[in-house]
């Protein structure tokens, strides 16, 4: 499971592929303060990255990956 | 600012047409640069005015349209029939649009809907043309939101200037489904400078949100070369725009200067800026003339839409070239002395010389009375008659003489007025001719003769449907398929002429093709499967008249009612409008070379010709476009069975009808008509479309023109008559209309 949810922080490890979007989606909704934790993501699907988009999560640790640092350093609250 | 929107809409159209008649000449020629810059010019300049107002899709299909012209215009894409296509069918949306502008004042709902399958169309075929070719700049214009990158973002490019690669990817918002991820293409693109991510429609809440369903749209620039960016999105090239954009200097970009006279990054600013580039742009000196004159209206309609509105001479001064126009734009106009202003405003009244509109209702008004006068006018003859002679009656000769003229003149100067050139129901027809060719896989050439002809404006209405309905008849019935020509050893390309002309106080309008003609034999065949005639009626009939029958009522040729033809107006309908409208149709052909169809019309439908005739001591008034001839027949030639009679008149069988007992009044047998009864009776011949009627009437008097009005009010109903009229000694008329009253 690429994705670990903990609570209200969910960490993206590896390749996140569009499979884990239904998950996603539901757990944005149903957690009030969501905090995510990019650092080990090596791969995000559009379809995830839609959801993080809408759902506004705190980012609390930006991907290492430099492509995805790229996408990643935009969205909202506070940058890495 | 509905003063401006009204001034769209007509421009609108104007453009589109224009834009319609350069893109057939382009189809048919394609090197034919003239029509080139024509199209461009005019998607060019329907961007910039349909910017002004908020009708997003619009502006984006013409926007693409523009894109799409400015490939073919550097010679970086042929123009091909699908292209055509793509782009009649943009302009026919656009068409539509402003159709619907003009009826609500805002685009349907669906109009997003359309545009974006129409932009894809066309950017599909864009997208191909920039892999194919490489891209030189000029591209900008596609990628308008590279030319409004801030500051930052223009650090974060790495480059202050230089040519780069813009990349505009909207996914297909099903695209999850099919196993793409929009993201890792952007992976694959070589020295990726810049990228965001937007959602191309606001997001819905979470909840309400399809997680499977891609609403995001990818905007990036490359340092790398157009074809080796193309490759990383070749699994959607329909989704995708790739083109190289020239990052101009970020210390003086054309969008950067300072516009003072509208806000700093607005869209108004944008196209301001735009227009000073354009001027830039090469061209030779008609080239820079017109386009100087086209950015002039451009910059004074922003101008006028952002509530500044700016002296037209002041903005086409303005437009003589780019730095001129910058400075102008970041200055501001320069303040005019208030003495001067008048003068100004002045010069703005007179200038426009354009088209006078008027209400039709106007016009009409107009005729009607123009008509009256000329009637009133008649009753004075009479009645300086009846002075007598000496000095007064003298004068009163020459005051009338006089009155004729100038009453003369005026209704001729007055119906001139409503005259147009047919050439306005010529305009679709080459766009007809085209799309319904191509269809059907036939090669047709058309052949417009005489469109500068005049007639009324109504006439032109009553025409145009059963000219277009002729055409497509012949297109589809009428010439054969390249193969079938080819047996029988003609062309493989049918020629059809539409050719017009005045005639005796009249206009015609010939529709003639080269194809198979109509067989009579079969004409024949067809109306006694059909019902329509007995075996030994149809046989009886000549070649001509067994033709003629493709006007009956009920009456198709074709095994099949093909989606062209099969529209519910068949030939009886073109015979019905014509003849409403007191004209004429005509039908010969020959079969295996071809059939010509005649539509003979009056010049207006204001003035009517009619035949007096009195019956029962009252006078009726029938149109002359229906009478065939006026004769007395001997009683004894009338042959009666029962209560039928008929006659034979020029060695046809007519059967006649009394007028008095159409009409219900007496017979003339039951009163005392002179010593003996009459001999004969007085008989008018009227041609009808589905033959020839003798009507007797008690007596036939002059011929007249007359104003025809339609009855009103509780007489509307009334069948049988056209209208009243009155004639020029005062007596009113009323004015028959044989084919109903029979």
């Amino acid at each position: 499971m690429p994705i670990r949810y903990d609570a209200d922080l969910a960490r993206f490890e590896a390749a996140c592929t569009v499979e884990d979007a239904l998950p996603l989606a539901e757990w944005l909704e149903a957690t009030a303060a969501a905090r995510v934790d990019l650092s080990a993501c090596t791969d995000l699907h559009t379809a995830l990255l839609q959801l993080l988009l809408a759902g506004r999560p705190t980012v609390t640790a930006g991907p290492e990956d430099a492509f995805l640092a790229r996408v990643i350093s935009l969205p909202p609250a506070s940058g890495p | 600012m509905s003063e401006l929107f009204d001034q769209f809409v007509v421009e609108a159209q104007e453009l589109l047409e224009t834009a319609g008649g350069a893109l057939l000449a382009l189809e048919r020629d394609p090197a034919d640069r003239a029509s080139v810059d024509e199209l461009f010019r005019a998607f060019h300049t329907l961007k910039g005015a349909s910017g002004l107002f908020d009708m997003a899709p619009f502006t984006r299909l013409v926007h693409v349209g523009e894109d799409t012209l400015s490939l073919l215009r550097d010679g970086r894409r042929g123009m091909t029939p699908e292209l055509a296509d793509r782009l009649f069918r943009a302009l026919d949306q656009c068409a539509r649009w402003v159709a619907a502008l003009e009826d609500t004042g805002a685009l349907p709902a669906d109009a997003a809907q359309a545009a974006e399958t129409l932009v894809r169309g066309l950017s599909g075929v864009s997208a191909e043309g920039a892999a194919g070719g490489g891209e030189a700049a000029g591209e900008a214009d596609a990628f308008p939101w590279v030319a409004a990158l801030a500051g930052e973002d223009r650090e974060a490019v790495g480059m202050a200037e230089g040519v780069l690669t813009a990349i505009d990817y909207r996914p297909d918002p099903d695209c999850f489904f099919t196993g793409d991820d929009p993201l890792a293409l952007f992976r694959r693109v070589p020295d990726l400078r810049w990228l965001r991510i937007e959602p191309a429609e606001p997001l819905p809440p979470l909840a309400q949100m399809d997680p499977y369903r891609c609403l995001l749209r990818f905007r990036a620039l490359s340092g790398a070369a157009v074809e080796a960016v193309t490759p990383a999105f070749r699994s959607v090239p329909d989704q995708v725009r790739i083109g190289s954009v020239t990052l101009a200097p970020s210390a003086a970009p054309p969008s950067a200067a300072p516009i003072a006279m509208a806000p700093p990054g607005s869209l108004a600013a944008a196209m301001l800026g735009e227009q000073a580039r354009i001027l830039d742009l090469p061209g030779s000196a008609a080239e820079r003339q017109s386009r100087s004159a086209a950015v002039a209206r451009a910059v004074a309609a922003i101008l006028t839409a952002l509530g500044r509105p700016v002296d037209r001479s002041v903005v086409a001064a303005a437009c003589a070239d780019a730095g001129t126009l910058r400075r102008f734009l970041a200055d501001g106009p320069p303040e005019n002395d208030p003495a001067e202003k008048p003068a100004a405003a002045e010069a703005r009244a007179a200038s426009p010389r354009r088209a006078l509109r008027v209400e039709p209702e106007r016009m009409d008004a107009l005729m009607a009375l123009v008509g009256e006068l000329s009637v009133v006018k008649g009753q004075l003859g009479p009645l300086v008659r009846r002075v007598g002679d000496g000095e007064l009656t003298r004068d009163m000769k020459a005051f009338s003489a006089r009155l004729d003229a100038l009453v003369g003149d005026l209704r001729h100067a007055a119906l001139r007025l409503r005259l147009l050139p047919l050439a306005r129901v010529f305009d679709p027809l080459p766009r007809l001719v085209r799309d319904t060719a191509r269809r059907l896989d036939k090669t047709v050439e058309l052949v417009l003769e005489g469109a500068e002809t005049e007639a009324d404006k109504d006439i032109l209405d009553v025409l145009g449907e059963p000219l277009l309905h002729l055409v497509r008849n012949a297109l589809d019935h009428g010439i054969e398929a390249p193969e079938r020509r080819a047996a029988s050893g003609k062309p493989p390309g049918g020629t059809l002429r539409v050719h017009a002309f005045q005639d005796k106080g009249g206009v015609v309008v010939e529709v003639s093709d080269d194809g198979a003609g109509i067989d009579p034999g079969a004409m024949r065949k067809t109306a006694v499967a059909k019902g329509l005639l007995a075996p030994d009626a149809a046989a009886a009939l000549s070649d001509d008249d067994a033709v003629r029958l493709v006007f009956a009522p009920g009456f198709s040729t074709a095994g099949s009612v093909s989606d062209l033809s099969g529209r519910g107006v068949g030939m009886d309908a073109v015979r019905a409008a014509v003849e409403r409208a007191g004209g004429r149709v005509e039908i010969a052909s020959t079969p295996g070379s071809g059939t010509r169809v005649r539509l003979s019309l009056p010049l207006t439908l204001s003035i009517t010709r009619v035949v007096v005739v009195e019956a029962a001591g009252s006078l009726y008034g029938i149109p002359v476009a229906v009478v065939g001839g006026v004769q007395r027949v001997p009683r004894a030639e009338i042959r009666a069975v029962k209560r039928a009679e008929s006659v034979v008149l020029r060695d046809r069988v007519v059967p006649l009808v009394r007028l008095r007992r159409l009409l219900g009044q007496p017979e003339e047998g039951g009163e005392h008509t002179g010593a003996g009864g009459r001999e004969a009776d007085c008989v008018v011949l009227a041609e009808l479309g589905d033959g020839p009627v003798a009507v007797a009437v008690d007596d036939v008097g002059e011929r007249a023109d007359v104003v025809l009005r339609p009855m009103s009010g509780v007489l509307r109903g009334l069948r049988g008559y056209a209208g009243t009229a009155v004639l020029g000694d005062g007596r009113l008329i009323l004015v028959l209309d044989l084919r109903e009253l029979l």
